[in-house]
């Protein structure tokens, strides 16, 4: 009795560890599957409807598309697993650079479906990092371009010009303080949303290699980016009253409402703003963050790219799919419906936001070259908060030493 | 030996999906690794690194201070709550019942709820009834964002609190009571000398496990504040994650969470040792 018990029980226990073990491992499908992982929350459906025509065409694929808030920290804990993706769309940002500096993503360089892309767009990707000298382990989709959004009806109502400097900019922001229309509509509860005006100051009024002096431990922040950080304070200044709870969702909103002549965030934003109110009129012009007109211009960076898994398991159906997603039409569609630069040579876009930026000289996004492991946002954030300059740049230098000197590989572009 | 087959689907469970993932985890603690790609073994550096680490020592400040305070109300509203629904009291069942819902709810749900009451509902009640204090929202307060992410936590954890203080409050007996009744004690009285003793036990494991939830914060900041503004509510576990996951600082905050590991068991030691001595001498 005694002995048939422990012989079930054991049958049981083999049975449930077994089950436990082996997971799901099931497969009723013959098709090879392709992972895609997407970054892009705004462009959900559209990558969806993408997928689901692909495998139309090609009957022996199957793409399950992932969709994820939060991107790079959800493509992090897949890597932590060893579970890469075969397809990914990324944004070309720090943390990009960082996953191809480790050599998880394929190389494209000598790809002939990069020869079409926008030189200047491969060259971002290539800065960003790269698993091996002269790899490009990206191919840019799309670009953005970061300024200053306006509304075009408040500026024509009250007949006030675009400003080429920031004494013109200061006196557009009085222009609307006299008509009791606030200037700017912060978006402060998104500590991300306050690099978007630093971009442009800092690259503007700091040298262009500060950061490769930075890296190298020859300037900091407290010395370089003093102005920068003072203007961005003056900006802060001439927002909506009580602008601490305010975040994206709400402030594109209430821009698209009219309850703010400009709204300091970039080109991405459009689609966002345009949901509440489809026909507004959204114009873009770059942030002067000095009085030399000609050092004015759009900070820009791959808003989109696509690239694949180093060695993934179905090279043959990974190209198949991203030579699918490379055709102009799908990366023009793209682009008219995400409000992005189409990354394709002889590609353009007519939207009113991306009318001054398409011919506008660019600088890239400072935030891409800052070390993650430092939480920019919040800080900048804390910065506008309580206005200690000193405090925050110095908080800045500390942080970006102590972390340059516990990591030994990761900073800045590829290092190995 | 059945008894040896039906644990052993537990045990290789525990064993495989819990201590060697700890021990891997101890093991990345003294390497570089982002997590993925290649590393090298730093030694302690990643331990030295820490004691030096402001971001580190804030939220370390943060969690204990939280974790305290959150500890001593939930506590303290739990057991008055008990004893209040522990009385002949009318739709005592029903009030019972209500007042268990915060426990079955998710905090992120819950929490998004309340990040939007703090944001939005409460300013604009405090500014059409005049109070300044309040008409702006608390959570983008470096200064006061602690309390709405308090709010939050003790409104959640007092239910589940006052379940196991209830089921305290069913092994007093009867006669006690009516003896202390007998001799005079008043309500107070009978609370301090009966009550309290009786269910000396419970308090103990309430206060444990509570302060051990409560150094773990992690749903709740997420959803209130993300730790912001600025870092001002960054827990312990929430700068493991940002930092680790995000910051790409993995062998880092690994170093962190062993750290952590460490002090909330001997935290749990401690205070266990300490609040048993003290039930034991009550009663």
């Amino acid at each position: 009795m005694d002995q048939r018990r422990s012989t079930r029980a054991r049958a049981l226990a083999a049975a449930l560890t077994a089950a436990v073990l082996a997971g799901c491992s099931w497969h009723g499908d013959q098709r090879t599957t392709l992972v895609f992982f997407q970054f892009k929350t705004e462009a959900m459906q559209y990558f969806k409807d993408l997928a689901a025509r692909f495998e139309a065409e090609n009957p022996d694929i199957r793409v399950v598309v992932d969709n994820v808030p939060d991107a790079e920290t959800a493509l992090r804990t897949r890597l932590v697993k060893g579970d890469v993706p075969d397809v990914l769309t990324l944004n070309g940002n720090g943390p990009f650079g960082e996953f191809a500096s480790a050599g998880v993503f394929a190389d494209f360089s000598r790809d002939p479906l990069l020869r079409d892309v926008k030189p200047a767009y491969v060259e971002v990707l290539r800065a960003l990092g790269a698993g091996s000298p002269g790899a490009v382990n990206g191919i840019p989709f799309s670009a953005n371009a970061s300024g200053v959004l306006y509304n075009q009806d408040l500026f024509a109502q009250h007949g006030v010009r675009v400003p080429r400097t920031w004494s013109e900019l200061m006196s557009v922001v009085k222009a609307f303080e006299a008509k009791g229309i606030p200037p700017f509509y912060a978006t402060r509860a998104d500590a991300w949303t306050t690099l978007s005006p630093l971009a442009p100051l800092t690259a503007q009024t700091t040298a262009q290699s500060f950061f490769t002096e930075r890296f190298a431990g020859r300037t900091t922040f407290e010395q370089g980016w003093r102005e920068a950080v003072d203007k961005l304070g003056t900006l802060f200044d001439h927002t909506q009253p009580n602008p601490g709870g305010t975040g994206y969702e709400d402030g594109t909103t209430a821009f698209a409402q009219g309850k703010s002549a400009m709204l300091l965030l970039g080109s991405y934003a459009a689609p966002q703003i345009r949901s509440s109110k489809p026909k507004f009129t959204i114009g873009n012009f770059a942030l002067p963050a000095t009085d030399d007109a000609a050092r004015t211009e759009f900070v820009s960076g791959v808003d989109l790219l696509v690239t694949a898994h180093a060695d993934g398991d179905h090279p043959a159906e990974t190209r198949r799919f991203i030579e699918f997603l490379m055709r102009p039409q799908v990366v023009q569609d793209y682009a008219e419906a995400q409000v992005a630069i189409p990354a394709l040579k002889g590609l353009k876009n007519q939207d009113s936001v991306l009318a001054l930026a398409d011919e506008g000289r660019t600088s890239g996004f400072m935030d891409h070259q800052f070390i993650p492991a430092i939480p920019l946002g919040p800080l900048t954030q804390q910065y506008l908060i309580d206005r200690d300059r000193t405090r925050y740049l110095r908080g800045l230098d500390s942080t970006w030493d102590r972390v340059a000197k516990r990591r030994t590989w990761g900073l800045g572009a590829v290092r190995r | 030996m059945s008894f040896f087959w039906m644990v052993l689907p537990a045990l290789v469970l525990f064993l495989v999906f819990h201590t060697i993932p700890v021990l891997q985890g101890i093991f990345y603690s003294f390497t570089d690794s982002a997590g993925y790609g290649a590393w090298d073994f730093v030694g302690l550096s990643n331990y030295t690194a820490l004691f030096s680490d402001e971001r580190v020592l804030s939220a370390y400040l943060f969690t204990f201070q939280f974790a305290l305070v959150a500890t001593i109300l939930v506590n303290g509203i739990a057991l008055a709550l008990a004893v209040g629904l522990n009385g002949r009291i009318r739709f005592r069942n029903a009030l019972r019942g209500i007042y268990f819902v915060p426990n079955i709810l998710a905090i992120l749900v819950i929490g998004y709820v309340f990040n939007y009451l703090f944001s939005n509902s409460l300013p604009e009640i405090a500014s059409a009834l005049g109070i300044e204090a309040l008409s702006t929202s608390i959570l983008a307060d470096p200064e006061l964002a602690w309390v709405g992410v308090l709010a939050l936590a003790v409104w959640q954890a007092v239910a589940f609190n006052v379940i196991i203080y209830l089921a305290g409050l069913q092994t007093v007996p009867a006669e006690l009571y009516e003896a202390a009744a007998l001799d005079g004690a008043g309500p107070w009285r009978r609370f301090r000398g009966v009550t309290l003793p009786m269910i000396a036990g419970f308090v103990v494991v309430n206060t444990v496990l509570s302060l051990k939830n409560f150094l773990q914060v992690f749903d709740h900041v997420v959803a209130m504040t993300n730790g912001g503004p600025g870092t001002a509510t960054e827990s312990i576990s929430v700068l493991i994650y940002k930092g680790g996951f995000q910051g790409g600082e993995y062998g880092y905050q690994i170093a962190n969470a062993v750290v952590f590991m460490a002090v909330i068991a001997l935290f749990a030691v401690v205070q266990f040792r300490v609040m048993r001595n003290r039930g034991v001498s009550h009663a």
